[in-house]
């Protein structure tokens, strides 16, 4: 193949994906329609997730008004919104609980749209940015986490940056050397501490979102580009207007779910969910406090990790990413059917990890 | 004696007859409870004259009402100087509304052919004793400022003692004439009420607010597929205002709700001169945390030697945490000989602080992931999530006066052995490891 074809080909492909002739008030907005069939309730998982998305942004910036993101300040300036500053409890409340509503709706957007083979030709791409944007999510969940510094959250990290550092023993060469590398330019310095807390700082409050704004409004984009897809193999029972009838209707979710939080928020801290005393500042010269463990969303892959050998969780997790990014061109020929079975099984093993997970690893180490 | 008549004699009457007269008018003839609509006959200086009209006296008479209800709880708004004077404002220019509003209906009521025919002279009578009991009014609230505030003290107690059947004209016998001539005119209306069209205020249209639209048929095709259309037109109109109102209110609500929230967050905490030193004393103490780390570190660079602790402080069963030269954790003992034992306390699995308490086998265990470390070679046991043991420390002893009495680099065998009364005076040191490679 010579390159011009090369070219032409990529240039199809893309035009195909990227259709900038709908790119108008009639087609992304006016012709737009939505099936309604027993599946639609898949329809609102992503937009839900934006509607946390934005609450993360807004209650995000006015954390950032109080936050101190010094080793010596993070944990007094925490402490200081949550007992000091009107309402500061509340917000802070909302934006921890937002964050797990958050990738609880983007888990259930992913295993909805597989189930409803929603990256179908020409949706590959939009599965792609939803497969980054997961990343980009769990990335926030987990720089997130350290910021208080308190002790679950400095060892938590130590814990998983070090992680990192293991998967050199399973590369050859010099390669071996690369995890430490990455694990020591994420970290900044020897042990986690300052140079950690500004890095992750900057990757929570900047680069994260910077990234996350790009890849979201190319997702958001092609969503509009592209209508729904059908869902379901049968035909819908109808159509609905995108606009307003859906958009609506998309609002009124989204009243359910910030009475929810807001209730949420203002009735039950989050840290009340822990049933040990973690939130004490750090100490860099105790003993690491019993029962670090890291936040429910990473469950499914921590306590495997616990119980299996690292190379097999590695090489699950690098099958797993692979197989998430080729999805659409893998599943091309599934059908429906079968790629809800799957879907099922994957929910099934999430909800029964989060929920089980301790439970699992006691069960086996005793 | 005229005045006891007026102000006691004239309020009982004017009270039973009003209350048997209603019942039996509401009881005996149930529709002519309305006041007569002339919509039909005039409908533009109507618009101009009832809406005006109704506004107005309703906001008036439901202060009036309050007032004489909640006594304390109106002069309890008062006392904020500014919802006086906002009352006292919304007052006048609600009766100043109310009769620009009933001189419109007069002037209409008395030009209008049409409804001359229809005109009876109770209305008139009506008309001109609401004109009349208005003016007096606003007369009243003008040259006696803030009858708001002083008729809590002064009318109230009159009505209620007229209500609870122990009439005391006290209270009024002094009034100025032209508040007793509105507070007798007050009386004859209720004198008045059910032999004339005043008596639908007391059939307010409640249920309108949530009554089907009443569709009028006209009796020609045309008309009719109009009156269709008009009435479609409506509802969807009457639906949309319902969903529009709940909308707006459940947006201003919210709105409302989180802005208290988010303005008072960005005011900050309140001024707590208690709290504030609290505070600053906590984070005081984490800098100086923060600077003796920042110490640390510039002293391992700097010195061969670092102190961890007096001999004398060392425990074979309770190990004393220091930070090594690679400023991770460490832990030193004392070990059976008498000697230190001095290892890193860094977990070699995760890299998590081992526990510094030694168990019956001799071993500190790693919380992160259950591992034990022999507190003598290092090594995991078996099994472990650890694989490697726990580095040994190089590390000496000196005496008080500064002289290295003992030493030990890992792997190697102690250099000295000494007595207790001489260890007794000893300090652990740890020894900067020697480059590698160097």
């Amino acid at each position: 193949m010579n390159l011009k074809e090369t070219l032409h080909n990529t240039e199809k492909f893309l035009a195909e994906r990227m259709p900038v002739e709908k790119m108008n008030y009639a087609s992304m907005v006016q012709k737009k329609e939505v099936p309604v069939h027993g599946l639609a309730w898949g329809y609102y998982m992503g937009g839900l997730a934006m509607f946390f998305f934005m609450v993360q942004i807004a209650t995000g910036l006015m954390l950032l008004f109080y936050y101190q993101p010094t080793v010596s300040d993070a944990h007094a300036s925490v402490e200081f919104i949550t007992d000091q500053i009107p309402a500061g409890a509340l917000v802070r409340n909302v934006h921890a609980w937002a964050s797990s509503l958050m990738i609880g709706s983007v888990l259930i957007h992913l295993l909805t749209a597989f189930a409803m083979k929603a990256f179908e030709k020409p949706r590959e791409l939009t599965w792609v940015t939803g497969v980054l944007l997961l990343g980009i999510t769990f990335g926030f969940g987990f720089t997130g986490y350290l910021l208080p510094w308190h002790q679950i959250a400095v060892n938590a990290t130590k814990i998983g940056l070090q992680t990192i550092e293991e998967i050199g023993g399973y590369l050859p060469g010099q390669m071996a050397e690369w995890p430490r590398l990455a694990k020591e330019i994420i970290q900044g310095e020897a042990s986690v501490g300052q140079a950690t807390l500004s890095r992750f700082f900057s990757l929570h409050v900047i680069i994260l979102p910077l990234a996350i704004f790009g890849v979201l409004g190319f997702h958001l984009v092609s969503v509009q580009l592209h209508g729904m897809s059908k869902g379901i193999d049968a035909k819908p029972r109808r159509l609905e207007k995108f606009f307003p009838t859906f958009l609506l209707k998309d609002l009124r979710v989204w009243g359910i779910a910030f009475m929810v939080l807001f209730i949420l928020g203002a009735c039950l801290p989050f840290e009340s969910l822990f049933a040990y005393p973690l939130f004490e500042p750090f100490d860099p010269k105790g003993s690491t406090p019993d029962g670090i463990k890291p936040e429910w969303y990473f469950f499914w892959v921590y306590y495997p990790l616990e119980l299996l050998p690292l190379w097999v969780i590695l090489v699950g997790s690098t099958l797993l990413a692979g197989v998430l990014l080729a999805t659409p061109w893998i599943f091309k020929n599934t059908n429906r059917q079968s790629l809800r079975l799957i879907a099922i099984a994957a929910g099934i093993y999430l909800i029964i990890m989060t929920l089980f997970g301790e439970n699992i690893y006691h069960l086996f180490k005793g | 004696m005229l005045d006891a008549f007026l102000f006691i004699g004239l309020p009982y009457i004017a009270l039973i007859v009003a209350v048997i007269g209603c019942l039996r008018r509401a009881r005996l003839s149930k529709f002519t409870m309305s006041a007569r609509s002339s919509q039909f006959l005039e409908d533009r200086q109507l618009l101009w004259g009832s809406a005006p009209w109704h506004i107005g006296i309703i906001v008036v008479l439901l202060g009036h009402l309050l007032a004489f209800l909640l006594p304390n709880v109106w002069s309890g708004i008062l006392t904020v100087p500014l919802a006086m004077f906002g009352i006292e404002a919304l007052g006048i220019a609600c009766s100043l509304l109310a009769l620009a509003g009933l001189g419109t209906l007069i002037y209409r009521r008395l030009t209008s052919a049409r409804l001359q025919a229809v005109t009876t002279p109770s209305d008139l009578l009506v008309v001109a004793l609401l004109f009349m009991q208005i003016s007096l009014g606003i007369l009243s609230a003008i040259y006696f400022r803030y009858g708001s505030a002083w008729s809590t003290g002064t009318l109230v107690p009159y009505l209620w003692s007229l209500l609870l059947l122990q009439p005391d004209m006290a209270y009024v016998a002094g009034f100025p004439m032209l508040f007793k001539l509105h507070l007798i005119g007050a009386w004859l209306f209720i004198l008045l009420l059910p032999f004339t069209r005043l008596m639908h205020i007391l059939a307010v249209p409640f249920t309108y607010l949530w009554r089907a639209p009443q569709l009028v048929v006209w009796n020609t095709i045309r008309r009719r597929q109009h009156a269709v259309v008009a009435t479609v037109r409506a509802e969807s109109r009457r639906e949309f205002i319902k969903g529009a109102a709940g909308v707006t209110g459940a947006t201003g609500l919210l709105a409302l709700g989180v802005s208290t929230k988010a303005v008072n967050f960005f005011k900050g905490a309140s001024h707590d001169p208690e709290a504030e030193s609290a505070m600053l004393e906590k984070k005081l103490q984490r800098l100086q945390l923060t600077a003796e780390e920042r110490g640390y570190e510039l002293e391992r660079q700097r010195h061969a030697l670092i102190l961890v602790s007096p001999y004398a402080e060392l425990d074979p069963l309770k190990g004393k945490y220091f930070i090594d030269y690679a400023m991770a954790p460490g832990l030193a003992f004392k070990g059976k000989d008498g000697m230190p034992i001095v290892m890193s306390a860094k977990c070699t699995h995760l890299g998590c602080t081992v526990s510094n308490t030694v168990d019956s086998n001799g071993r500190v265990m790693c919380p992160c992931h259950i591992s034990y470390f022999d507190i003598l070679t290092g090594i995991p046991n078996e099994g472990a999530p650890a694989k490697a043991p726990l580095a040994q420390i190089a590390w000496a002893l000196v005496d008080a006066a500064g002289k290295v009495v003992a030493s030990r680099t890992p792997g190697q065998a102690v250099t000295a052995s000494l007595s207790p009364e001489v260890l007794a005076q000893c300090s652990l040191y740890i020894t900067k490891p020697a480059k590698a490679g160097a």
